[in-house]
């Protein structure tokens, strides 16, 4: 097995530490931190979210090998800044909107989406408009993704979307929308760019409003 | 009227209250609180059902106590009579009698976790459902033992703390009073339930009003969605919250 599928299966099986020691080891065997993402995280988390979408994997599975892929990129993140060769995929702001406190979706989908490449500007639960416009503006951000649990807060999302139009951000920003009420003909009626039903949905969502 | 009631049990002790007084004769069936936790489809099919066995006994309506429940009523139709929906996000509408009180308490109050009568004591996902609950599906429900069999102590440490509370955010307990309590046990209750994970209490009297407007026949449609039969229910999200459309 190379070093890459190594990493690939210490990251599906949930290993942060293996995957720790593996990238070590690959830094000082002189391969570039920009090939790790593309060789080893991005193919292992793609493996995750089709084993979620399978439901051979479950949330819990999928958490754990978030984190070690996490365990990966927190050591690559900060010999990339700089890198061309490694831009992000895009920057997303994500949170879940005002008056929502169920988070755990939108951390999964979060952590799958830094695996994938993306810089993620994490703006926590219950976050306001104001907050979100603020955030697009000063992280440069490209796409918003925004969560809710409930019908009573998922009308705030439609809100946002008015903010957005309302600072000139609109068509600077795609904006995807998820959680358990929301669905693909809600996400169109508000104005948002997409929906995603599940984490390995939002990530492909995420990639092709990112290459629009 | 002759009125058929179907009802999520977290109103049980309301609804036998109303109904001993309603001018109606209504009939009653009571479903599993349980069925919150098993998913739209999950729900949608066992309402479905409840709706479909109803014998050729002459009802002027089907009246059914529920919210919209994260979309759980949506599609509900009936063939042969008209189904009386109340315009509610969920229960709490209902306890509190209207929904413009609710979405005011909601949002200078964030964070709350509402308890009732029902809410005490009628079970969870129990039994049969409990399998079906979506949190056993999703891998949520393990013990902390049984994640540390299947995925070491490490990641399971780990994962106790992502999912082991899923009320992390909520801070405060409200019991929602509604006049029909035996006694002070149940708000004793909420009031050590409170105590326990360090949450604020309130108490806030609740309000039979809508649930007894619609099991006294008094349907003003800002307050009720009319489904005609054939009809089937959809949501809106807007101040109507729900609506009647062909059923396809």
């Amino acid at each position: 097995m190379s070093l890459f599928e190594e990493m690939q299966q210490a990251i599906i099986d949930g290993k942060a530490p293996v995957v720790k020691e593996l990238t070590q080891k690959a830094l000082s065997e002189g391969i570039k931190p920009a090939d790790i993402f593309p060789k080893a995280i991005v193919p292992a988390m793609d493996e995750v979210g089709r084993r979620m979408r399978d439901c051979e994997f479950f949330i819990p599975e999928v958490l754990i090998a978030a984190r070690a892929a996490r365990a990966a990129t927190d050591i690559l993140r900060p010999l990339l800044v700089g890198d061309a060769a490694a831009r992000p995929a895009g920057t997303v702001v994500c949170c879940t909107v005002k008056g929502d406190l169920h988070d755990i979706g939108k951390n999964i989908v979060a952590m799958m989406l830094e695996s994938a490449g993306f810089r993620i500007i994490d703006l926590g639960a219950d976050v306001s408009a104001e907050k979100i416009v603020d955030a697009v503006r000063a992280h440069d951000a490209n796409l918003v993704a925004m969560s809710a649990l409930l019908t009573t807060t998922m009308v705030n999302m439609k809100s946002v979307i008015e903010a957005l139009a309302a600072a000139g951000l609109r068509e600077k920003v795609k904006v995807m929308v998820g959680g358990a009420p929301v669905t693909e003909s809600w996400a169109r009626s508000i104005g948002a760019d997409g929906y995603g039903k599940d984490a390995p949905a939002a990530v492909d969502l995420a990639r092709s409003l990112a290459a629009a | 009227m002759r009125l058929r009631l179907i009802s999520c049990e977290i109103f049980f002790r309301e609804m036998c209250a109303l109904i001993a007084r309603s001018p109606h004769t209504i009939d009653v069936e009571f479903l599993p609180k349980g069925l919150h936790d098993v998913g739209t489809a999950e729900m949608h099919a066992r309402l479905q059902a409840a709706i479909d066995r109803i014998d050729n006994t002459p009802y002027d309506a089907i009246l059914l106590g529920y919210g919209l429940c994260n979309n759980g009523i949506v599609g509900l139709t009936s063939r042969e009579r008209q189904l009386v929906v109340p315009r509610a996000h969920d229960c709490i509408t209902l306890f509190m009698g209207n929904a413009s009180r609710y979405m005011d308490y909601f949002e200078t109050h964030p964070g709350v976790y509402f308890t009732t009568t029902g809410w005490i004591e009628r079970g969870g996902a129990d039994g049969e459902l409990s399998q079906l609950a979506l949190g056993k599906q999703l891998g949520f429900l393990q013990t902390y033992e049984e994640m540390v069999a299947r995925y070491g102590e490490d990641n399971a440490r780990y994962l106790q703390e992502e999912l082991g509370n899923l009320t992390r955010h909520y801070r405060q307990f409200t019991f929602i009073e509604m006049g029909i309590e035996p006694d002070g046990s149940f708000e004793e209750r909420t009031r050590q339930d409170a105590a326990g994970r360090g949450w604020t209490f309130e108490k806030v009297q609740g309000d039979l009003g809508l649930l007894r407007r619609l099991l006294d026949g008094q349907w003003d449609e800002t307050e009720f969605l009319i489904v005609p039969p054939g009809f089937q229910i959809v949501a809106k999200y807007d101040e109507g919250i729900i609506a009647a459309e062909p059923a396809g």
